[in-house]
C-alpha cells in the first residue's frame, strides 16, 4: 500500500513538472502524451452536429443516420470506400455476368447479427425483396429492375435484373443493401440488431449515440471498446466543447472556427472530400428561367472563386458530377466569372430590372444568399431570399416546383440521374441528356459508362441546367492520439473500424 | 358549491375539447409533411403516398382528429410519427428541465415583486416609489431575449460564473450543475415577470390601503405603515394568486423564447423542433399538454377564490 502510494506521488510530481516545463517553453505543440501503442480498452468521444431524427434506416432517408449506421452497426453485401469505390463487405466476392445482368455473391463465414443469430442467404434475400416489394422502403426506386433474388445454396446469393444497371451495386452500399435478420421484431426506430462491429448501448435523444464494441464480430473486431457520438447542433458550442476535451474528434467544424482548434495545438485539422454540391437550382420548367441565356448569365455573374473563399472551405465545380464520381471531368471551360457578357446576355433575352425569388431551407445560413444577392445586384438582378424551414421548402420547392431559384446542398453521390428526370424539381428536360445517361447505367463497361455520364454532364452545364456553386470539403479536428479516423466523405460515412486510441502515459 | 364546481368543471372540459379543435386545425395550415421528411429528396412521389398512407396521413382530417382524439380518452398522447417514442415519456422527460425552470423563474419573481411593490406601494409619491414603478415598467417592457443576452454577457462572458448555454449531458444525476445551468434563464424569465408582477403587486397594496379595514387600524393607533402591513397585505395574497395564475401561462411561452435561446433540452425547445420536422401528432398533444396545464391552473385559482373568498360564495 506504501509503494503504491508513494509510486502515484512520484508520478504525479513527474507530470507536474513536465507540465511546468512545457509551458515553459510556450511551445503550442501537444504534450507528447501517447506511448504510441492503441489502447484496446479505450473510448473514443466523437462531436457531430447533425442528429438523426430516428435510427430506422430501412425508412427513414438521411445523412447523418447513414453516417454513423452504415459499416458500424449495419452491413450490405458491398460497401464503399472513403474516396466511393465500391468493395465487398458482407460479400466475400461478387461477380456480374458479361451481360451485366447476373450479380452473384458469395457470402462470408462465421457472419452472426447482435442477437447471436447467424447471417445465412436467406436473410440478404428476405432483407432485399422486402426493399424490392415495399415502397416505403429506402432504396426501392433503385430495386425497380430486379427480377429475382435467388440463394442457390446458403452462402450464395443471385441477384437477376431485367436491364443492366450501372448503379445497382452502388445502389447497394447504401440503406438499400443492408442485410436484416429474418422475422426479426426489434423496433428499428430506437433499436438495432445489424452484423456490424459496433452495438448501440444507448441513444440520449438530443445529445448522445453510444455503440460498445461487439466481441463476437466475424471480422477484424473494432480498435476501440466504445464510441460516444455527441451532437452540439451549435458549431461554436461545439468548438468550445472540443477545447474543453469533452471530445477527441470533432467533425463538421466551421470554416471560421477552424483556426482556434488548430491553434489550442490540441487538434490537426483534416480536409476531407465529399460528393457534396452546392446546388443553385434555376426552375427550367418556368419564366425566365427557361430561358438559356437567363441562366447563362446568372452563372456569367457568380463570382465562384469569391463565394468558395466566402464558404471557408470547398472547391470550385462547374457541373453536376464532382471528382468521387465516375464521369468527373473539369468543367470550368464552360462558365466562367464575366459580369459584362451577363448583362450583355440579359438584354438579348429582354430582361431588365429582372427580379428573382431565392428559395432556401433556413439552416443553410446567410453566406451564400448574401453573396448572391451582391454578385446578381452587379448584373441588374435583385435578388429577394426566402428563407424557409426544410419542410416547406420539400412542399413547395421539391414538390410543387413553385419557386426561381432555389439553394440546397445536395450531398447524395451519384445523383447526376436527376437531371435526366424531366420530373425532378429542376425541370430540366433535354432529350440528348436523358438518352446520354439510360446509356450510361445500361452500359456493362464502367469506364465507358463514365464517359458517357462525362458527356451528359457537360451538356447539362453547357444548358446552364443550374450553378453548382462549390463541392463542398469537410474539416474534422482529430486529437494526435487518434490514429485511423476516416477523412473524405465523412458525412455520409464514418467507418470506425480502423480507428483506435492511442494510449496514455 | 358542488354545483359550481359542476358549472366550472363542465368549462373546463368544454376548454379543452375547443382548444383540441383549434390545435388540430391550425396546425394543418403548415406547409409539408413527415412523410416527404421521411423519405428525403431521392423518393419518387409514389413511394412518399406509400409512406404517407402507411403513416395514416392521408385519412380524412376528421378521422385523424377522432383517432388523436380517442388516445387521449384513453390516456394515451400517441407516439412520434418521426421516432417512433411515446409522446407522454419523452414529455415527461423534458419536463424535467421545464418544470424546475419554471418553477425557479416563479420563485425569483416572486423574490422581485412582493417586497418591492409593496415597498413601492408605501413610498407613493416620495422619490424613492416613483423610481421603483419607473423600473418595473422599464423591465418589464424588456423583451425577454434581450434580458437573456445581457445577464449572459454579465455573468458569463464577463464575470465567468454561469454557463452561457446548455444543460449538463448528465441531467439531475449532477444537480449542482443542473441547478447552475438553470440559473440564467431562470433569472431571465424571472426578473421580466418579476418586474411585471410588482406593478401589480403595488396596486393591490395601494387598493388595500383605501379599504376600510386598514384605515381603522390605523385609527387605532398604528401607523399607516403598520396598518397595510399587517391588514393591508393578507388581503392582497389572493389577487396575487389570480394573476400568478397568469404568469404560469406567461413563464410557458417564455420557456420556448428562453430554451431556445439558452439551448436547453427542455418542453419549449422540443415543440419548435417537432414543428420543424413536421411531427404533427407529438405537436398536438404537446400544445394540448400545454394548453390543458394552464386550463387547469385558471380552474384552481378560481375554485380557491370560491373558497376563500365568502362574497363569491354567495353570489354563485
Amino acid at each position: 500500500m506504501f509503494r503504491r502510494t508513494r509510486r502515484i506521488a512520484l508520478i504525479s510530481a513527474l507530470a507536474a513538472t513536465a507540465v511546468i516545463l512545457t509551458a515553459c517553453t510556450g511551445s503550442p505543440q501537444p504534450v507528447a502524451t501517447s506511448t504510441g501503442k492503441p489502447d484496446a480498452d479505450a473510448s473514443l468521444a466523437v462531436g457531430l452536429v447533425l442528429e438523426p431524427t430516428n435510427l430506422d434506416i430501412r425508412h427513414t432517408s438521411g445523412a447523418a443516420l447513414e453516417q454513423i449506421l452504415i459499416d458500424n452497426i449495419y452491413e450490405g453485401l458491398v460497401t464503399r470506400t472513403q474516396d466511393n469505390k465500391i468493395e465487398p463487405r458482407l460479400a466475400s466476392e461478387y461477380e456480374v455476368s458479361d451481360d451485366g445482368l447476373t450479380y452473384t455473391f458469395t457470402l462470408n463465414e462465421g457472419i452472426t447479427f447482435h442477437s447471436g443469430t447467424a447471417l445465412t442467404a436467406a436473410d440478404v434475400v428476405a432483407s432485399y425483396e422486402a426493399v424490392r416489394t415495399d415502397a416505403t422502403l429506402q432504396g426501392n426506386a433503385d430495386f425497380a429492375a430486379v427480377a429475382s433474388i435467388t440463394s442457390p445454396d446458403p452462402t450464395t446469393v443471385e441477384i437477376v435484373l431485367t436491364a443492366p444497371n450501372q448503379s445497382f451495386l452502388f445502389a447497394l452500399t447504401g440503406p438499400a443493401g443492408l442485410v436484416f435478420q429474418t422475422g426479426d421484431t426489434t423496433d428499428l426506430k430506437t433499436a438495432e440488431n445489424g452484423t456490424g462491429p459496433f452495438t448501440l448501448t444507448r441513444w440520449n435523444k438530443g445529445s448522445s449515440i453510444t455503440f460498445a464494441r461487439f466481441d463476437t464480430y466475424w471480422g477484424e473486431p473494432a480498435g476501440v471498446a466504445e464510441v460516444e457520438f455527441q451532437y452540439v447542433p451549435d458549431f461554436t458550442a461545439g468548438v468550445n466543447n472540443a477545447l474543453d476535451g469533452g471530445v477527441q474528434v470533432l467533425t463538421a467544424v466551421d470554416p471560421n472556427l477552424a483556426s482556434q482548434l488548430e491553434d489550442s495545438g490540441d487538434f490537426t485539422l483534416t480536409t476531407g472530400r465529399t460528393t457534396d454540391k452546392a446546388t443553385l437550382a434555376f426552375n427550367n420548367a418556368k419564366a425566365p428561367l427557361d430561358d438559356v441565356r437567363v441562366r447563362e448569365a446568372l452563372r456569367l455573374a457568380i463570382d465562384h472563386e469569391g463565394l468558395v473563399e466566402a464558404v471557408g472551405a470547398g472547391t470550385t465545380l462547374f457541373g453536376p458530377i464532382p471528382e468521387l464520381d465516375p464521369g468527373y471531368e473539369d468543367l470550368s471551360d464552360v462558365v466562367s466569372y464575366d459580369p459584362e457578357r451577363a448583362k450583355a446576355l440579359l438584354a438579348e433575352a429582354g430582361q431588365k430590372d429582372l427580379e428573382l425569388t431565392l428559395t432556401i431551407p433556413s439552416f443553410y445560413g446567410t453566406t451564400v444568399p448574401k453573396v448572391l444577392i451582391s454578385d446578381f445586384a452587379k448584373v441588374g438582378v435583385t435578388l429577394e431570399v426566402d428563407s424557409v424551414e426544410f419542410p416547406a421548402w420539400l412542399e413547395d420547392v421539391y414538390g410543387n416546383h413553385d419557386y426561381d431559384l432555389s439553394f440546397v446542398l445536395h450531398v447524395e453521390p451519384r445523383d447526376v440521374g436527376n437531371f435526366a428526370n424531366p420530373e425532378y424539381y429542376f425541370g430540366y428536360d433535354n432529350a440528348e441528356v436523358q438518352r446520354l445517361y439510360a446509356q450510361a447505367l445500361a452500359e456493362v463497361d464502367p469506364d465507358k459508362s463514365a464517359e458517357l455520364l462525362a458527356e451528359a454532364a457537360r451538356l447539362i452545364s453547357e444548358d446552364h441546367a443550374a450553378d453548382w456553386l462549390y463541392n463542398g470539403a469537410t474539416i474534422t479536428a482529430v486529437s494526435p492520439a487518434v490514429t485511423g479516423f476516416p477523412k473524405d466523405s465523412i458525412n455520409s460515412r464514418i467507418n470506425l473500424a480502423g480507428v483506435t486510441v492511442l494510449s496514455e502515459k | 358549491m358542488i354545483r359550481y364546481l359542476l358549472v366550472r368543471g363542465a368549462l373546463l372540459i368544454a376548454g379543452l375539447l375547443v382548444s383540441s379543435v383549434l390545435i388540430f386545425l391550425t396546425l394543418r395550415v403548415f406547409p409539408g409533411d413527415v412523410a416527404q421528411l421521411i423519405a428525403g429528396t431521392q423518393a419518387s412521389p409514389a413511394q412518399v403516398e406509400a409512406l404517407r398512407e402507411a403513416l395514416g396521413l392521408n385519412q380524412p382530417l376528421i378521422a385523424q382528429y377522432a383517432d388523436w382524439i380517442g388516445g387521449i380518452f384513453r390516456g394515451d398522447l400517441g407516439t412520434s410519427l418521426l421516432t417512433g417514442a411515446s409522446v407522454g415519456e419523452e414529455l415527461f422527460l423534458k419536463s424535467q428541465v421545464t418544470v424546475p425552470l419554471g418553477m425557479m423563474a416563479l420563485t425569483i419573481a416572486l423574490l422581485i415583486a412582493v417586497p418591492f411593490g409593496i415597498l413601492a406601494a408605501v413610498l407613493r409619491g416620495r422619490r424613492g416609489g416613483t423610481a421603483l414603478s419607473v423600473g418595473a415598467q422599464a423591465l418589464a417592457a424588456v423583451p425577454v431575449v434581450w434580458a437573456g443576452m445581457m445577464l449572459v454577457v454579465v455573468f458569463s462572458v464577463w464575470l465567468g460564473w454561469l454557463p452561457p448555454q446548455g444543460f449538463p449531458r448528465t441531467g439531475w444525476s449532477t444537480p449542482g450543475k443542473a441547478v447552475e445551468a438553470l440559473l440564467l434563464p431562470a433569472l431571465t424569465i424571472g426578473i421580466v415577470e418579476g418586474a411585471m408582477l410588482m406593478r401589480f403587486v403595488r396596486s393591490a397594496t395601494l387598493q388595500a390601503a383605501g379599504q376600510d379595514f386598514v384605515r381603522t387600524a390605523a385609527a387605532k393607533g398604528l401607523t399607516r405603515t403598520r396598518a397595510l402591513i399587517q391588514h393591508g397585505i393578507p388581503a392582497v395574497g389572493l389577487s396575487i394568486i389570480t394573476v400568478l395564475g397568469l404568469q404560469v401561462a406567461g413563464i410557458i411561452v417564455g420557456s420556448v423564447v428562453i430554451e431556445q435561446l439558452f439551448t436547453l433540452p427542455g418542453i419549449g425547445r422540443m415543440l419548435v423542433a417537432d414543428v420543424g420536422t413536421r411531427d404533427l401528432i407529438k405537436v398536438q398533444s404537446e400544445l394540448l399538454v400545454l394548453t390543458g396545464f394552464v386550463l387547469i391552473v385558471g380552474f384552481l385559482v378560481d375554485l380557491s377564490h370560491h373558497l376563500i373568498d365568502p362574497r363569491q360564495r354567495e353570489a354563485a
